[in-house]
């Protein structure tokens, strides 16, 4: 419940002022609503009444009949307007939502970072914020507006027609809502994540199926995976049944329920009529204002019936209290300390400015886990240290510390766009840098072939081959012109002649910078000062 | 934008897809049909006792009888509806189940050129969008067909005028329905295909996530992000208000024709007016009984309305199976059944086969295997490496020539027996969602040898969890030359005595790939026949003889 309600704040809060313009707007569609039927009744009774009372042309049809066109195209310019303010409140929230989550997946740890590149957890996300759209446009407002037309209805009624009628209408309808959204609510909360979590199982593991396939079709697993399969689709449309008859239950005890209240209106009101409380006319208000409440009434399952899924998006999507210590006031660098130290049991490595050194080791030795160390994406165990300009890692602002340190990973990826839009993701660039840039890693040429820097490439930079790509994700990390480089494999897939242009390049762009190089070969190149071997 | 190949995708999807459900369609909407005609009688009790209130006549009991009669119809209508929703839910949840089992039965046997990602897309996400399109639409459009027709004739049966409005309105309404149903066709069209852009970029950039936060990029990305979001937005909206707009044209008629019904009853009642009531005056009753029929009589097309969204988008989810259907297919021979190995010494034939891939042939060159020998495929990138070994385990068809294996024809028949007798190491590697131990072969098998055999002994030791440990899908947590060792620790510990082995040595470094050849030698100094296909001419060099595969 308790992210649904930091979500629901999260969605009001990205345009309050639409927000409540809108919902207002909703109050005033379903009051216009019943005061549309209500005054219709009221409008042909009297008229009825007058005509057979030979009262036909005293009676004043113009202020009624003007009324119910009033009321009727009213209605109609307020739905529209309610829809256009909450659609567009929601969107923008949603828009804010999206900008947030990848605010806040980025301060992740390196290895949560690493499984967002997989389908499931992307899709994952993605689906999670779209099934919050119903959370105030189908849940919030219109149990908000319900609720008030009801109480806002039998005040009307309290004053035109009198107490026991007007009374029934809170009395029952409220608490009796109130009762079968609680009921429905607590019914589709567990179907709604069995079926959430079971379809979610189909789908790894039908992917698991497709990509795995001759493997399996040569073990002769088919029959056993596919069953297993068939399970769990089972067991998602089991769940998915429960929800729908929950829904549907609860359709037909609020349908019971407005009929109730019809029922009582009828003899309330015809009650009045009979001790001669009541005039006819105003008495048929009340039953015509009763039916139009079924209006605010029906529509409010809907949004109950998705409040399990809701619910369950929520709990992923929804902020965490931020636990993360990250100190407020910048860090200032230590004087005449070196760039950076990375200290471990077995060894200290410092590295100087203008520093080249190599990391070797076989594979699995550790490379990779000390460079990640080092750029501060995964946690230092306490036996070891970095520090930066003469200060702790930690003690660094995040802002500050990547725009001295880059780190170029071992499965880098590109996005969709332009050459150019993957070099200036992290800071705009002019052409003639950009060549420069394209020129270190030896991709000049090959980008001018493609028509320069505007030249478009596929959704993860598909269109490169594998060394390309790599070279264009140096060239994005050199372009920060940091002061400490720390690259994990970058020539691995070149041949050895290019790798050697592209690290010889690399240095010559950033004379001043320290690197330190994971390599599995050319370690050996003059090129680095130091070799450090892991293992 | 043709009209054509829409509708008639439209019919075979309709054809394929609900004609096995309609009887249970059919009789979900009568039941609803059934429950909005029980309206003219809850319509007509109330008329009735509000006309008692005023003339003072039986003001009690008529009071009494209306609301039973309101109570019982409530009843009636809201189990009619209840009952209606049960079969079409099962209706559209038959569709479904049926539309998965075919996806999965088809995938497990085939390929297509679709990635994986994709086919779990429409299988997961989307054929549950077949739903409201079965249930909703469906129903709404048989209602419009036969209740306002109804409602029309019982407003008549009091009044001709009444009818006449509602006549004049009504059939301006599917007027404007077509411009709506058009309006939103094409607006939920471009809001879904919005929406999806704004979700591949958010993909995109989330799968890029790491790389941003070590560029230092990530308040740039957001902020970047937050601009193509709001822009989205904006064209969003531009694109909703023209389909509220068009849905508010749709109320605005009828909410002026039952403001036009209301005043002609009102100035009829008066005396005002005394046409069209079949020469009698106006009675109060049968003119409360007209005013509450009017919003009924336009309702469903509201309805109708409403669900042309589940329309449009059950439509597309319809076209993409009809796609995925008649899409281009390989298929393995076989169920990929657990079979009895196939009896004989180990030895395979090619002779002048042409593998069947989707829309060409493939020559593969002729081979002779026996048992204990070590074979490398090359040739050119392209030429058919991969082709041949997939010939070979009989997962890819033949047009031409044939395969022999142990003596025997190559077919249907054998293959899932001769598969027993091998394993497979393709070129990328891919964990599932199972632990290390389930996926080299459950704890039956002999792990440690196989491990040993393939040179990865020192990959799970170093992983933290050993072999409870999930790699993830595409092998995150080792690295590609690891996840190869893995793999043929997984095809050792299968204990089958022929490997199949497609480029092992592909995009590693000379060292790890080194290991990786030694690995495979070890596997064929253990008393196995390898077949790999490969243009590394290290791995070349080590085996016992190269076969030349040019295409």
């Amino acid at each position: 419940m308790k992210p649904m309600l930091k979500m629901m704040r999260q969605l009001l809060g990205a345009a309050p002022w639409a927000m409540t313009r809108g919902a207002a707007l909703a109050l005033v569609v379903l009051l216009m609503g019943a005061a549309l039927l209500g005054l219709s009744g009221w409008f042909i009774t009297a008229t009825g009444i007058a005509g057979v009372a030979g009262m036909g042309i005293a009676f004043d049809v113009f202020r009624p009949s003007a009324g119910v066109r009033f009321l009727a195209l009213g209605r109609t310019a307020a739905r529209y307007g309610e829809r256009v303010l909450t659609h567009d409140a929601t969107l923008r929230a949603l828009a804010a939502l999206r900008v947030d989550l990848l605010r806040r997946q980025a301060r992740a740890g390196a290895r949560a970072l690493a499984q967002l590149r997989s389908e499931t957890a992307l899709t994952r996300i993605i689906a999670d914020v779209d099934a919050l759209d119903g959370l105030v446009l189908r849940l919030l407002l219109p149990l908000l507006a319900g609720g008030c037309t009801i109480v806002l209805a039998a005040l009307a009624l309290w004053a035109l027609v009198g107490g026991g009628v007007a009374l029934m209408l809170p009395l029952l309808l409220l608490p009796g809502a109130a009762l079968i959204l609680l009921v429905l609510a607590r019914r589709s909360l567990a179907p709604a994540s069995e079926a959430e979590a079971a379809l979610q199982r189909l789908r790894r593991g039908l992917i698991d199926m497709i990509r795995d396939r001759e493997a399996l079709i040569l073990a002769g697993q088919i029959p056993e995976r596919r069953a297993a399969l068939a399970q769990v689709d089972g067991q998602a449309r089991a769940a998915a049944a429960r929800l729908d008859r929950a829904d549907r239950g609860a359709g037909l005890a609020l349908s019971l329920l407005h009929g109730i209240a019809v029922a009582l209106a009828i003899v309330l009101a015809g009650a009045l009529v009979a001790a001669g409380q009541a005039g006819a006319a105003a008495a048929a208000i009340a039953v015509f204002v009763t039916l139009a409440l079924a209006e605010a009434l029906l529509p409010l399952r809907r949004g109950v019936s998705e409040i399990g899924r809701m619910a369950d998006a929520a709990g992923r999507v929804a902020p965490e209290t931020p636990a993360e210590g990250a100190p407020d006031s910048p860090a200032d660098p230590v004087p005449g300390a070196p760039a950076m130290v990375l200290t471990t049991p077995q060894q200290q490595l410092i590295l100087q400015p203008g520093d080249a050194v190599a990391l070797s080791g076989p594979s699995g030795s550790g490379k990779t886990t000390l460079l990640l160390q080092a750029a501060g994406l995964i946690p230092i165990p306490p036996e070891r240290s970095v520090t930066f300009q003469g200060r702790s890692i930690s003690q660094w602002r995040e802002a500050d510390f990547r725009k001295n340190v880059i780190m170029l990973p071992q499965r880098s990826a590109l996005i969709a766009g332009s050459v150019r839009d993957n070099l200036t993701l992290a800071g705009p660039a002019e052409d003639p840098e950009i060549w420069s840039v394209l020129d270190a890693v030896d991709l000049a040429e090959e980008v001018r072939r493609r028509g320069g820097p505007d030249a478009l490439l596929g959704e993860g930079g598909a269109g490169l081959s594998g060394g390309q790509a790599r070279r264009l994700c140096l060239a994005r990390a050199l372009l920060k012109r940091p002061s400490v480089l720390l690259l994990d494999e970058p020539t691995e897939g070149l041949d050895s002649a290019t790798a050697a242009r592209v690290m010889a390049g690399v240095r010559a762009y950033l004379p001043q910078a320290a690197l330190l190089v994971a390599l599995h070969r050319g370690a050996d190149s003059g090129l680095f000062q130091r070799r450090v071997t892991l293992g | 934008m043709s009209e054509k190949p829409d509708r008639a995708a439209a019919r075979a999807a309709e054809a394929r897809l609900i004609a096995p459900v309609s009887p249970q369609l059919q009789r979900a909407g009568a039941l609803s049909v059934l429950a909005g005609l029980l309206w003219p009688v809850q319509a007509g009790g109330l008329a009735w006792a509000v006309s008692g209130w005023a003339s003072g006549t039986e003001v009690m009991q008529r009071s009494l009888w209306a609301a039973a009669i309101f109570l019982v119809c409530v009843l009636l209508r809201a189990l009619l509806e209840h009952r209606a929703g049960a079969l079409l839910f099962r209706a559209a949840d038959r569709v479904i189940g049926g539309e998965r089992a075919r996806i999965l039965g088809r995938e497990a046997l085939s390929r297509e050129a679709r990635g994986s990602a994709a086919v779990a897309a429409l299988c997961v996400q989307k054929l549950p969008m077949l739903q409201p399109w079965i249930t909703r639409y469906r129903v709404a459009a048989l209602k419009v067909l036969l209740l306002p027709l109804a409602l029309l004739l019982l407003s008549g049966w009091v009044s001709w005028v009444v009818a006449l409005i509602l006549l004049v309105s009504g059939p301006l309404i599917p007027l404007f329905m077509a411009l709506v149903g058009m309006a939103a066709e094409e607006a939920s069209r471009r809001q879904l295909g919005e929406i999806a852009s704004m979700n591949d970029m958010l993909m995109d950039r989330l799968s890029a996530l790491q790389d941003i936060r070590l560029l230092g990029a990530t308040e740039r990305a957001a902020a970047d992000f937050e601009q193509r979001a709001e822009g989205l937005r904006a064209r969003t909206m531009a694109v909703l208000r023209i389909a509220f707009l068009s849905s508010t044209v749709l109320e605005l008629f009828a909410a002026i024709g039952v403001a036009m019904v209301a005043v002609y009853v009102g100035f009829s009642l008066l005396g005002v007016l005394t046409f069209g009531t079949w020469g009698q005056p106006m009675t109060l009753s049968g003119g409360l009984f007209v005013l509450l029929l009017a919003p009924e009589f336009f309702q469903p097309l509201r309805d109708l309305a409403a669900a042309w969204h589940d329309r449009a988008s059950g439509l597309a989810v319809a076209q993409e199976l009809a796609e995925a259907e008649t899409a281009e297919r390989l298929s393995v021979l076989g169920e990929g059944t657990p079979a009895t190995p196939l009896a004989g010494p180990l030895a395979v034939e090619i002779r002048s086969a042409v593998a069947a891939l989707p829309g060409r042939l493939l020559a593969l060159p002729d081979l002779t295997l026996k048992a204990g020998e070590a074979v490398a495929l090359s040739g050119p990138s392209g030429a058919g490496k991969s082709t041949c070994l997939m010939a070979l385990a009989g997962l890819v068809p033949l047009a031409e020539g044939e395969i022999r294996v142990c003596g025997r024809l190559l077919d249907g028949e054998t293959a899932d027996a001769w598969r027993a007798r091998m394993a497979f190491l393709p070129q990328r590697p891919h964990f599932g969602d199972m632990t290390l131990e389930a996926y080299l072969g459950g704890p039956d098998a002999d792990l440690e040898t196989a491990l040993d055999l393939a040179q990865a002994g020192r990959i799970v030791a170093r992983l933290p969890e050993g072999l409870a440990t999930r790699l993830g899908e595409r092998g995150g947590g080792v690295s590609g030359g690891e996840a190869r060792r893995l793999m043929i620790a997984r095809a050792v510990a299968s204990e089958r005595e022929l490997i199949l082995a497609d480029e092992p040595t592909a995009d590693l470094d000379a060292e790890t790939g080194a290991r990786v050849i030694r690995a495979l030698l070890d596997l064929r100094g253990a008393g196995r026949t390898l077949v790999v296909a490969t243009h590394d001419p290290a791995l070349i060099a080590a085996l016992d003889r190269a076969v030349e595969v040019s295409a």
